[in-house]
């Protein structure tokens, strides 16, 4: 152990990651944040004043589509989050528990091999698989299952498809770290007290792995939640997420300052909600939680 | 306590369709019998444990628990105890809660579990420590939870894949004497599984040293001491000599030799080194001719007089030798 006030040498070496930090996360939320309160840009504007209008014109939502931004947000992230934790948990059981060196190196290629293609690459392949004129359509079509096509795409239904597909791999990499540390013995002892397979999973592995579902969870609703490209790409007319609306407030709308509120109330929502989560998950295992 | 006779019947058992790690073994062990399987890392004993256990099913042959075939009963409806090397206590779980476990499976209601598991915490001498967590325990503490959970349900059999290779010695030797002792007041039967054979030798009413996966002898520990039945039996327990007489090896323990004036003795030579030992030194002698022989010189009395560089002089009588196969 250290002593108390003389840090290690090795402290230093984070000094890269505390500037990135300052520098890229600190800094610019401090700039959004400040902006949200002001009526216009305070550096080029002397007329600029302090205001709360741009959270009031939110709180009141006189144009009807805040709410619904926010809502859409939250739900796509909550449906991501859990149909990625339903794929992607036996998946990382079935990785990290794989006696094959071999087989498991395969499958955490499979894995990963879809992070290697970007993110507008993987969402136009599902655009042409999903779309009215995509690959599932035409075949339904074609064997007279159906007259025309089913609305698989321009939804939120295909935007969730995609923001899964590209998450599910955090969610199992997460996973698997953690499952693979619980020793194979509990469950056998499970076993032999009398527990069968079933049993033994929901008494003991289940229960050990809470902090990766909870790292793995909070992950892919935080990148969801703050997707971009693909619910504007899958999601069409139909879908308006917050990230999107904020983009239409600095691009096309240029209020930059109501586009800074939007990310305060973003930021303040999610964090309630990973507050409460964490809450829930630390009582259910009975043990202290990741925050 | 009931217990259970327990018979693996030609039991082979193949990994990777190439590894033979149990090859047609035979084994009867008597209801309420210790029962040790001994050898060295890689020769099967710990996959027979889990044969018997459930966790490996067998690829040809048949295992019997009180003369009902279970080869192809599962895990949990087998009802025995077992016992693991790491203890796998449940780490989320408190002392009370990993006892109870067994219990909460089998539906028994719950004035009756606080009951069994309370008796169980005494039994083991953990009474006070039922609130903790396994990572509040030492090790010794550890394994007397271990024990408990897998008694407390009452098994005719409890399996123990080297549950005290964690502990240090000393209280190594103090469960060694714990576990016997529970043992044969609650008339469990307990198959122990163990490379370390001075605990085989204490423990067991009878032992099965096991090599490459076949069964090289069974016998009570006396038996394998003193009469080993093959060379690997021989050298694996304890020190030995092997002397080739006529062709045949033969066994001599080093406890067997006595030192004598170096005329007329069976073998002459040199002290090479001295091993104290305590209550014995072991000696190795390097004869005239260049084999070298073991020699145990107990200090009954006056201490150890010989010293590297002595000249010395061996001999036996020829009923203390045993003859080997292969």
């Amino acid at each position: 152990m250290t002593t108390r006030g003389r840090p290690s040498p090795i402290a230093w070496l984070l000094a890269p990651a505390a500037l990135l930090f300052v520098l890229f996360f600190v800094l610019p939320f401090g700039v959004m944040a400040a902006m949200s309160v002001f009526s216009g840009n305070p550096v080029n504007n002397p007329n600029a004043f302090l205001t709360t209008r741009h959270y009031e014109r939110f709180v009141f939502d006189t144009a009807g589509i805040y709410h619904d931004a926010l809502w859409a947000t939250l739900r796509i992230g909550l449906i991501t989050t859990i149909i990625s934790l339903l794929i992607g948990y036996p998946l990382a059981h079935w990785m990290a528990r794989m006696q094959s060196r071999l087989g498991h190196a395969l499958v955490l290629m499979a894995v990963i091999a879809p992070m290697l293609t970007g993110i507008v690459v993987r969402t136009f392949a599902w655009m042409t698989i999903l779309q009215d004129k995509g690959v599932i359509n035409t075949l339904l079509i074609q064997w007279g299952l159906t007259d025309k096509p089913l609305p698989l795409m321009y939804n939120e239904f295909g935007t969730i498809v995609a923001l899964v597909h590209i998450y599910v791999p955090f969610m199992v990499l997460t996973l698997t770290g953690v499952i693979g540390r619980i020793d194979e013995r509990l469950e056998q002892a499970a076993r032999s007290l009398g527990a069968g397979r079933l049993r033994a999973f929901v008494e003991v592995t289940l229960p050990l792995s809470l902090p990766g579902i909870l790292a793995g969870s909070l992950l892919v609703f935080a990148l969801s939640i703050s997707a971009y490209v693909t619910p504007s790409l899958m999601g069409g007319t139909d879908v308006l997420t917050l990230p999107m609306l904020i983009a239409q407030q600095v691009g096309t709308s240029f209020n930059p300052n109501f586009a800074g509120a939007l990310g305060v109330i973003l930021l303040l929502v999610s964090l309630a909600i990973v507050i409460a989560y964490n809450r829930i998950l630390a009582r259910l295992s009975g043990e202290q939680g990741l925050a | 306590m009931t217990s259970a006779a327990i018979r693996l019947e030609q039991v082979t058992k193949t990994f990777d369709g190439r590894v033979v790690a149990v090859d047609a073994i035979t084994l009867d062990i008597a209801a309420g019998e210790f029962f040790s399987l001994l050898g060295p890392s890689g020769c099967g004993k710990t996959t027979s444990l889990r044969m018997i256990a459930g966790f490996e099913h067998p690829d040809s042959g048949r295992v019997y628990v009180g003369g009902r075939d279970i080869t192809d009963v599962p895990v949990h409806r087998r009802d025995m105890g077992m016992v693991f090397q790491s203890y796998a206590l449940f780490p989320h779980r408190t002392v009370v809660e990993n006892v109870a476990f067994g219990l909460r499976m089998r539906e028994v209601p719950r004035a009756d579990i606080e009951r069994r598991v309370a008796a169980a915490l005494a039994q083991v001498a953990l009474t006070g420590l039922e609130d903790r967590k396994p990572s509040q325990l030492s090790g010794g503490q550890q394994q007397r939870v271990a024990l408990a959970r897998a008694l407390v349900v009452e098994p005719p059999v409890l399996l123990c894949d080297e549950p005290l290779g964690a502990l240090d010695r000393k209280l190594r030797q103090q469960m060694q004497f714990e576990l016997k002792e529970l043992q044969k007041r609650l008339g469990v039967t307990l198959v122990f599984v163990t490379h370390d054979q001075e605990e085989a030798l204490a423990m067991s009413d009878r032992i099965a040293v096991m090599n490459k996966g076949r069964v090289e002898q069974v016998g009570s520990p006396a038996e394998i001491y003193e009469q080993p039945r093959t060379r690997f039996v021989a050298d694996f327990i304890g020190e030995i000599n092997i002397l080739d007489e006529a062709g045949t090896a033969r066994a001599l323990r080093p406890e067997k030799i006595r030192l004598v004036t170096p005329d007329g003795a069976r073998v002459a030579g040199r002290v090479e080194t001295a091993n104290y030992l305590g209550g014995s030194t072991l000696l190795r002698v390097r004869a005239s001719d260049g084999s070298s022989m073991l020699v145990r010189e107990t200090h009954a009395g006056e201490r150890a007089s010989r010293t590297p560089g002595d000249l010395v002089g061996l001999t036996w009588s020829d009923q203390d030798t045993v003859a080997l196969e292969g």
